[in-house]
């Protein structure tokens, strides 16, 4: 399979497909119904709550399913309008549905300080320990970056955190599958994940919100989710969110070592073929997950060229895709912008082969050095 | 068609696993949930433990209904605890709780539901001989509940059925794995049922504001200064706020007293004070499961505490269904509140509610 764009979602696994299936025709039931029917429906959705909780190493009250992993990040930022502290830490290498909520946050009176990356990407816990003030109520600081894949020393960051008494959330979405996710190990009190990042279905995420934690709830309406998601829940969705987080967790040594596999193949063999490349992803970066700089070619004609060969990448994140507006993060790490509009994003997955891989090294060598994207 | 049993389900694993035994044993078993406690605060257990006992049912293809009785709850249970906790003793809530709650009104609901018994998980046993009902011991000697059920009546016992007693723990653990039950590999609850794991003073607090007071030696020597009575438990050691210090071999102080009229709290050194010990005690309350009490003067076996190992004692029956028991052997720290618990060998006896040592 040629498609090498994991970050911006992945395929169903096919057994998430079938559990999926198999609720959609089994189990209509409303989960609030108090018949037969609808204590099926709720009951699947607590056994999937269960394996959720497995996959991260928390218990299953502390696990809320949400609409995805923008919803679990907007209801964690929403609540600083409740709160006194009205101060909030977050990094330059955030994702827009960081970013933006906290810039939206502005006009009800919630201060956001924007912490720098170094070069790799990486927060420094000095200048966190620096940034915080008296009146901090929240620290967000993502797990691992979607562009560049760059790990976080959460453990080092929430430490601060604890030290003060400050709620820290991380913005897990990009984790799950690719690098052994414990909750209670990174010492964080919420982390937003995304079924659809780790083969399973779109529209459904989850927020590990740890047990004293108290929040609002962004959505109103019926009691659902300990009354934090209000609204009939995505039975289905949350059946398979609950199946790929058990996936996950059981195929990740397997899925580490062929991820590793692949970009270890992908970056030797493109390090060999052109000259002048510069990575911005780091071997100790979450496995499978490349970020190349080609001075020689702008990115958006290398994925004409790709996609006309049927292969998948992206340039900066998929998010910024459409758009040749620099990526704040590439940015962040000190690139200039020309190479910015140079770089592709690789993201490998389970479905990609090493000869899938040799096969796009071989396209993207073509086009960079015939100059042209017609294959 | 079997036997209508209805199983009041907690959540955990020993009420999932006396529904799975009832249905293998082919009864018509239904499930209840039973709300006790509308906890204000975002966390609440009660959610979980009903999420749990939802997959239970959803496993065991039983129907799930729930009933709430929080409001019967605070009136007949809680009002109680929060009266004795004022009064500086120790009173057990969950005992009041299966008179008042369990094994009447959760029994009434059941019967009017079509239920010939309601079951629940408890380790202890029924037996009827001749058309009445004795409360045994259950056979896990480390589980054993009928201290929690001494206030139970022959009807209740007669509408009653604890499938557990003839189990230890472990195979009851077993069997919810085995049946694959989502509360297979759950921790026990453990302390009383509303407070959960949370801070007992803290959730005190809540509820009585603090009284502080003094701190005394037995010798009217004052040492330290307390935030309440209500705080500390006769016997306790831990967490008085007094100690030897680092390096110093001085003994551990004991709570020994609390003297309500003075708000003072009377603490003593080492596991062997004199204060800290009694023969006998007063206790009040008594109830007697048989219905008919025993001659004065009577022997058997007693427990001042749950888990405490049966003691060796006589009875001296007083007016207003009162006695004082005599122990064979010196009793450690007699806790005014807590249930005094009376058995004959394997059988409960009934029991009663202590006043006061003597």
């Amino acid at each position: 399979m040629y498609y090498f764009d994991h970050c911006a979602t992945t395929p169903l696994h096919k057994v998430v497909l079938k559990v999926m299936q198999k609720t959609e025709n089994d189990h209509f039931g409303n989960p609030s119904s108090i018949h037969s029917w609808g204590h099926k429906s709720r009951s699947i959705i607590e056994a999937a709550r269960s394996q959720m909780a497995d996959s991260i190493g928390c218990s299953p009250y502390e696990i809320v399913f949400t609409g995805g992993g923008t919803e679990s990040n907007n209801l964690v930022l929403y609540n600083m309008i409740y709160s006194s502290k009205n101060h909030v830490i977050t990094s330059a290498i955030e994702h827009p549905a960081i970013l933006k909520v906290l810039n939206r946050l502005k006009q009800f009176g919630v201060e956001t300080t924007i912490l720098k990356v170094d070069k790799s990407g990486i927060v420094n816990p000095d200048e966190l320990h620096n940034a915080i003030q008296q009146n901090t109520g929240l620290i967000s600081i993502m797990y691992a970056n979607n562009e560049t894949g760059v790990i976080q020393p959460l453990e080092d960051l929430s430490h601060i955190a604890q030290k003060y008494g400050i709620p820290f959330h991380s913005d897990g979405v990009q984790t799950l599958g690719k690098i052994p996710v414990n909750v209670n190990d990174t010492g964080v009190d919420m982390m937003s994940f995304s079924a659809h990042k780790f083969y399973g279905p779109k529209g459904v995420g989850a927020l590990f919100i740890k047990g004293n934690t108290s929040l609002k709830s962004l959505i109103l309406g019926g009691g659902q989710e300990r009354n934090l998601r209000a609204g009939t829940e995505n039975v289905s969705g949350i059946v398979g969110m609950g199946k790929a987080s058990e996936l996950a967790k059981s195929e990740l040594k397997e899925t580490q070592a062929h991820l590793n596999k692949l970009e270890q193949i992908f970056v030797s063999d493109l390090r060999q073929n052109i000259k002048n490349i510069k990575f911005n992803s780091t071997s100790n970066g979450l496995p499978g997950v490349v970020s190349v700089s080609i001075p020689s070619m702008e990115s958006g004609k290398l994925l004409i060229g790709l996609n006309r060969r049927g292969m998948a990448v992206s340039s900066g994140s998929a998010c910024s895709s459409g758009t040749v507006k620099p990526s704040p993060v590439l940015k962040a790490l000190g690139l200039s912008n020309d190479l910015n509009l140079k770089t592709l994003r690789i993201s490998f997955g389970k479905g990609n082969s090493e000869e899938d891989t040799r096969e796009l090294v071989k396209a993207i060598v073509e086009i960079v050095t015939r100059k042209s994207t017609y294959g | 068609m079997g036997k209508r049993i209805i199983v009041g389900m907690s959540g955990g694993v020993d009420s999932s696993v006396a529904a799975l035994l009832l249905k293998q044993k082919g009864f018509d078993v239904e499930c209840v949930f039973m709300k006790n406690w509308d906890d204000k605060s975002e966390f609440c257990f009660a959610e979980q433990d009903y999420r749990d006992a939802l997959r239970v049912c959803d496993t065991l293809d039983l129907p799930l209904h729930t009933v709430n009785f929080s409001e019967e709850y605070k009136s007949l249970v809680f009002s109680y605890f929060l009266e004795e906790e004022k009064l500086g003793r120790t009173p057990n809530p969950d005992i009041l709780c299966n008179q008042e709650i369990k094994f009447k009104l959760f029994l009434e609901y059941a019967l009017s539901l079509g239920a010939d018994h309601i079951a629940t998980g408890h380790y202890a046993k029924i037996e009827r001989y001749n058309g009445h009902y004795s409360l045994l011991k259950g056979i896990d000697k480390e589980k054993d509940q009928s201290y929690f059920l001494y206030l139970l009546n022959q009807y209740a016992l007669s509408h009653s059925l604890f499938p557990l007693g003839d189990y230890t723990k472990s195979y009851i653990r077993e069997m919810a794995s085995e049946a694959n039950l989502a509360t297979s590999n759950k921790k026990d609850s453990t302390g009383i049922c509303f407070i959960g794991e949370r801070n007992f003073p803290e959730f005190l607090r809540q509820f009585i504001s603090e009284k502080p007071g003094d701190i005394l030696t037995s010798n009217g020597e004052i040492i330290g200064q307390h935030q309440g009575l209500m705080f500390y438990t006769i016997g306790q050691r831990k967490g008085i706020g007094i100690g030897g210090g680092f390096g110093k071999k001085e003994k551990p102080w004991y709570v020994a007293e609390k003297d309500l009229k003075s708000n003072q709290l009377i603490i003593v050194q080492g596991h062997d004070h004199h204060l800290l010990y009694s023969r006998k005690l007063f206790a009040g309350k008594l109830h007697w499961i048989g219905e008919t009490p025993p001659e004065n003067g009577f022997n058997c076996m007693a427990k001042i505490r749950y888990r405490q190992i049966d003691q060796s004692c006589q009875l001296t029956l007083e007016k207003d269904n009162s006695c004082i028991v005599s122990f064979e052997k010196n009793q450690f720290a007699i806790t005014p509140g807590q249930s005094i618990v009376f058995f004959s060998g394997e059988e409960c006896l009934g029991g009663g509610i202590i006043e006061k040592k003597l």
